[in-house]
């Protein structure tokens, strides 16, 4: 007798069981859903915060002006040879010399937004901005000078 | 045995530099002292955590093996070398720890080091064809060109044994038997969880036998990083197993940490464990939402992601990432935390306890859930110590193997938590126990967040970082296991050897074990019990 | 009961004017074209909205919003789109299958349920295929169905498709014999295996009500047994897509498929619309006896609204089912058929032939 009671036993809590389960999915159909509706709500509830890494910059001021010594030491920390500087000698007015940036490349392809270039960036020049859609469609697209004027 | 005892006992045996205690002991006598550590009658150490193959240049090619007594929480660390380079011989350890089955493999197939007496010596990762051994140092990295035509897996494995005379023997083993219905499963497969494949052995519906081929997305990043600076490895470890991208990141930063002697402040230690907390929250929410799927219950899988949503949100706010953070640098974290982040933290939590309790009814309760998950894809105490499955997988089997509690690191020792074990041993017990380490990651969160003191959120370090001589070590309880970095410095700016252990590997070994007897569709539930992630398996 | 919309007169109208005109032969063969036509634009309709509402609803339970570009805020147009595409789409044939009968097995599946959509009472005068075995007929056709499961997966040559048509075979044979027993259930009530006559009998109050408790257990039997009969989770181990990826019809594509996922679709609402003739009165409104008022308002309503609202409540029934249940395993099934479900529905039986004979249905 007891494996019947057994078996009923089990019956019923496992129909009880399966409704719970339908209470429960019932509820939350009745939720407000949370499906985000990009790129419709790029001006509404599209929320990317600031210190979200999305494409490397040289700010620049008013004047146009970056604030890069061409030391390279980006270029070297890099671990993926993302940042391709090119440099060259010049004379300033005080007759020494100095290195002058000519053309700063980043190979956005290939970053992975560790953050090592920014942070052994003696003088500020770089930094990661949360602008992320940068979808090309030819990967040399991806490959930006960042010292355009 | 103690560490000193081997120092005393054993003729030639000698201390390594280093945290990790590591003891160099002769080839000849190697077995003798693996086996009277395994066998201690005080604090047999049967839990191998690691086997580490190293190419040591001229002193020959060996092994460093990690052991720990789950008894009285004791380590013991053997150092191993065959000076005979072109056929580099090791006894194998396997008969006594299960988990050296598949890390000799590893350590065979990266430095060709083969271990006499091991019953399955096959490569692991790489191509059945592969030419060379990529970890060691002579290694030509042009010898092996993109290869387009399809790997041909041998149903046949090799046994080698030394003969009394000191020849080499090869004993051929059939993989699978005679009468197995062979399916192959993955790397493209949607319950894989990632690029893992598996040669399963059918009669009729139920398993005789699962052969893991790994290496699918094997990315070498333990070569890679012998090239790199200490600072541009943290980069990787957040590639290795994503849903624990900053544990794993913050064991290498601790590893570095102690080996250069920086202290961090305690603030950064609170952000820290914090950060660890929330990722391992992060990692069961898509747990439970993996589980679910892969029995086919594609509703509360979104459950799991609509919570998991919020947590990334507060990743990203605080430090710019969503799956990979680079947070952790060495001596601190990239930026201080965000204004807003203890709020944040405390509303997702008031919001996480209100939903779980869905979560459970919709599930856990169920009676298909609960006949499909009892009482399947048994793995034992022993088993699971033997196999080396740290974790939750570990814990449902009664193995209490937390570091949390067993080393603690960060704010771990100062705070009150419980550590979760369950009896079971079962498919259900793995899913309980991560269930409840969520609720006791927002426990640990909860204590830590409104006491988060001032202070630095970075020390300065100097600009070249070089670790002292030395094998160094560190541990974390990453969301699935275990997590140890071992870095062999030879005081350069980089690392000699850097070695990662994977959390999911013996995970994926132990499926041999969990699923023999069980239905085919209880490979896929037990596969996503175990909690397993391929990145971290193929680093 | 008024009937003000009959199809009967109209549909005599018409045939008496063909006639008029043309052999009776020629007008017959005409007829037959002309409802063939109607029958496959309305599966392909129906199967249209059915994948629409799917979508839609299974979307709601996941706290989404489902398809919302194509076509307007709503994504009306997504499914007739998705439609367009599988239509000029390949049709790939791997080597190594069995060609014959790999391009056979579609077709039987989609004959299957062409063949118990035909049976559906739609409204007064509506029936299609009239027979005094109209039950037993649906029966019989919808079995058909799972040796097209099988025929795909033998001849695909591979080792997923096999097992899921093994396991698809497995369970459909067993859970015929619940639908077989809860659907006599009901015939022993009704008195007849005649689908226009059946429904005719429920003028005076719907079946689940007339044969109250052993006719609502059988409706939950019916239920859960043409849930698996129909391959729908949790009962779509055939192709369960975390295991075998996509089951017995893994090797198929473009249109090939296409036939699979509609009759998938169209077994779904058949087995709702059963479930609705024999149980909640088909096209027959909303009657409770001794309120004449309510009943003439109710019979205002055409048949087929009654037919269509009360087939796709079934259906969004069975979705929630669905929707928020995990797989069950391939033994568990079989114990849930005949441990469980076989069981309870032939004591059901022997309750309602009880009832039946003592005369304590209404």
């Amino acid at each position: 007798m007891s494996s019947l009671k057994e078996y009923l036993e089990g019956y019923a809590g496992g129909v009880k069981s399966l409704l719970t389960g339908m209470g429960t999915s019932m509820k939350v159909f009745c939720q407000k859903k949370v499906t985000e509706q990009y790129p419709e709500n790029r001006h509404t509830t599209l929320h990317i915060p600031e210190r979200h890494r999305a494409l490397l910059t040289m700010p620049t001021d008013e004047e146009g002006n970056h604030k890069c010594i061409a030391c390279g030491l980006c270029q070297m920390n890099c671990p993926n040879g993302t940042i391709k500087l090119t440099t060259e000698m010049r004379e300033t007015e005080e007759g020494k010399k100095k290195k002058v940036l000519v053309k700063y490349e980043y190979n956005l392809g290939s970053c992975m937004f560790c953050m090592l270039c920014v942070n052994v960036c003696p003088h500020d020049a770089i930094k990661f901005t949360n602008d992320f859609e940068n979808a090309v469609f030819e990967k040399d697209k991806l490959v930006l000078t960042l010292n355009k004027k | 045995m103690k560490r000193d005892e081997i120092i005393k006992t054993i003729e030639g045996a000698e201390l390594c530099p280093g945290n990790a205690g590591v003891v160099k002991v002769p080839l000849s006598q190697f077995r003798k002292v693996a086996e009277g550590l395994r066998y201690d009658k005080e604090s047999p150490m049967d839990f191998l955590r690691e086997v580490v193959g190293v190419d040591w240049g001229e002193e020959g090619l060996g092994a460093v093996y990690f052991m720990e007594s789950t008894v009285t929480g004791e380590t013991a660390a053997l150092k191993v070398v065959s000076d005979d380079r072109e056929t580099a011989l090791l006894p194998t350890v396997s008969d006594l720890w299960k988990t050296a089955l598949i890390k000799e493999r590893e350590a065979y197939d990266f430095l060709g080091i083969r271990f006499t007496g091991h019953p399955d010596m096959r490569r692991l990762f790489l191509r059945e064809d592969w030419i060379g051994w990529p970890l060691r140092k002579d290694y030509d990295m042009k010898s092996n060109p993109l290869r387009l035509d399809n790997e041909i897996n041998a149903d046949i494995t090799r046994e080698y044994r030394l003969r009394k005379d000191g020849t080499l023997e090869g004993i051929d083993h059939p993989i699978f038997g005679e009468n197995d219905f062979v399916v192959n499963m993955g790397p493209q497969h949607p319950s894989t969880h990632g690029a893992l494949r598996m040669r399963i052995g059918l009669d009729g519906e139920v398993i005789t036998k699962v052969d893991p081929i790994l290496g699918y997305i094997h990315r070498g990043i333990e070569k890679m990083n012998e090239s790199l600076t200490y600072p541009q490895t943290l980069g990787m470890t957040d590639r290795l197993d994503y849903l624990s991208a900053h544990q794993s990141r913050h064991a290498l930063c601790m590893c570095i940490e102690k080996a250069a002697g920086i202290e961090v402040t305690e603030r950064v230690k609170y952000i820290r464990t914090i950060m660890d907390e929330l990722q391992r929250i992060d990692s069961h929410l898509l747990f439970y939402s993996c589980l679910v799927l892969d029995m086919g219950a594609m509703t509360p899988f979104f459950y799991g992601f609509r919570e998991r949503e919020m947590i990334l949100d507060i990743f990203e706010e605080t430090t710019g990432g969503r799956l990979i953070q680079h947070y952790n640098l060495i001596g601190g974290v990239q930026d201080d935390i965000h204004p807003t982040f203890c709020q944040k933290v405390k509303e997702f939590i008031a919001h996480l306890r209100k939903v779980i309790p869905d979560y459970h009814r919709i599930f856990t309760g169920n009676v298909i859930a609960d006949t499909r998950l009892k009482g399947v894809g048994m793995l034992s105490k022993e088993d699971a110590i033997s196999l080396g499955c740290t974790g939750g997988t570990g814990r449902a089997s009664g193995w209490a193997n937390d570091v949390r509690k067993r080393h603690p690191y960060g704010l771990y020792d100062k705070i009150d938590f419980k550590q979760i074990t369950y009896d079971g041993c079962d498919s259900f017990s793995r899913y309980m126990v991560r269930m409840d380490e969520i609720m006791e990651s927002c426990r640990i969160i909860e204590q830590l967040i409104d006491n988060i003191p001032e202070g630095e959120y970075r020390v300065k370090t100097k600009p070249i970082i070089k670790l002292p001589e030395g094998i160094w070590t560190s541990a974390v309880e990453t969301s699935r296991g275990e997590f140890g970095v071992m870095i062999e410095s030879h005081g350069d700016k980089t690392p000699y050897r850097m070695h990662f252990r994977s959390t999911g590997l013996p995970l994926v070994q132990a499926m041999d074990t969990m699923c023999r007897g069980w239905k085919f569709a209880d490979l896929i539930a037990i596969g996503a019990s175990a909690d397993f992630v391929i990145p971290d398996i193929d680093r | 009961m008024n009937d003000y919309y009959n199809l009967e007169a109209l549909t005599s109208v018409i045939h008496a004017a063909l006639c008029g005109v043309m052999p009776e032969w020629v007008a017959l063969t005409i007829e037959c074209v002309i409802v063939g036509v109607i029958i496959i634009l309305l599966y392909a309709v129906l199967a249209v909205i059915m994948i629409y509402m799917e979508r839609k609803v299974c979307a709601a339970f996941q706290c989404r919003i489902g398809p919302n570009r194509v076509g307007g805020k709503g994504g009306l147009l997504q499914v007739p789109a998705d439609v367009l595409k599988i239509l000029i789409k390949e049709i790939f044939t791997p080597a190594h299958v069995d060609k014959f009968l790999y391009s056979l097995a579609p077709y039987l599946v989609i004959l299957a349920s062409v063949f118990t959509f035909s049976c559906l009472p739609w409204n007064n005068g509506g029936l299609i295929l009239h027979m005094n075995i109209g039950i037993f007929f649906v029966l019989a056709a919808s079995s058909i169905g799972v040796l097209g499961i099988l025929l795909a997966g033998w001849s695909s040559d591979s080792k997923y498709t096999l097992m899921g048509a093994m396991r698809s075979g497995a369970m459909i044979i067993s859970y015929e014999l619940s639908i077989g027993i809860s659907v006599l259930t009901m015939v022993v009530m009704a008195g007849t295996m005649d689908i226009h006559e059946l429904v005719m009998g429920q003028a005076d109050g719907w079946n689940i009500f007339k044969g109250h408790i052993p006719a609502i257990l059988a409706f939950i039997i019916y239920l859960i047994a043409g849930n698996a009969e129909a391959n729908r989770g949790p009962f779509d181990l055939a192709e369960a897509e975390q295991e075998l990826t996509a089951g017995y019809h893994t090797e198929y594509s473009g249109m090939h498929f296409g036939f699979f996922y509609l009759a998938e679709y169209m077994n779904l609402f058949i087995t709702a619309g059963i479930a609705t003739t024999i149980f909640l009165g088909g096209w027959m409104p909303l009657h409770v006896p001794g309120l004449d008022g309510f009943n003439a308002v109710m019979d205002y309503i055409p048949g087929i609204v009654w037919f269509l609202g009360k087939t796709f409540l079934v259906i969004f029934l069975l979705m929630w089912i669905r929707w928020t249940y995990p797989r069950l395993r391939i033994d568990q099934i079989l114990t849930l058929e005949w441990k469980y479900l076989m069981p309870s529905a032939l004591v059901v039986l022997v309750l309602m032939t009880f009832c039946t004979l003592m005369g304590w249905t209404f």
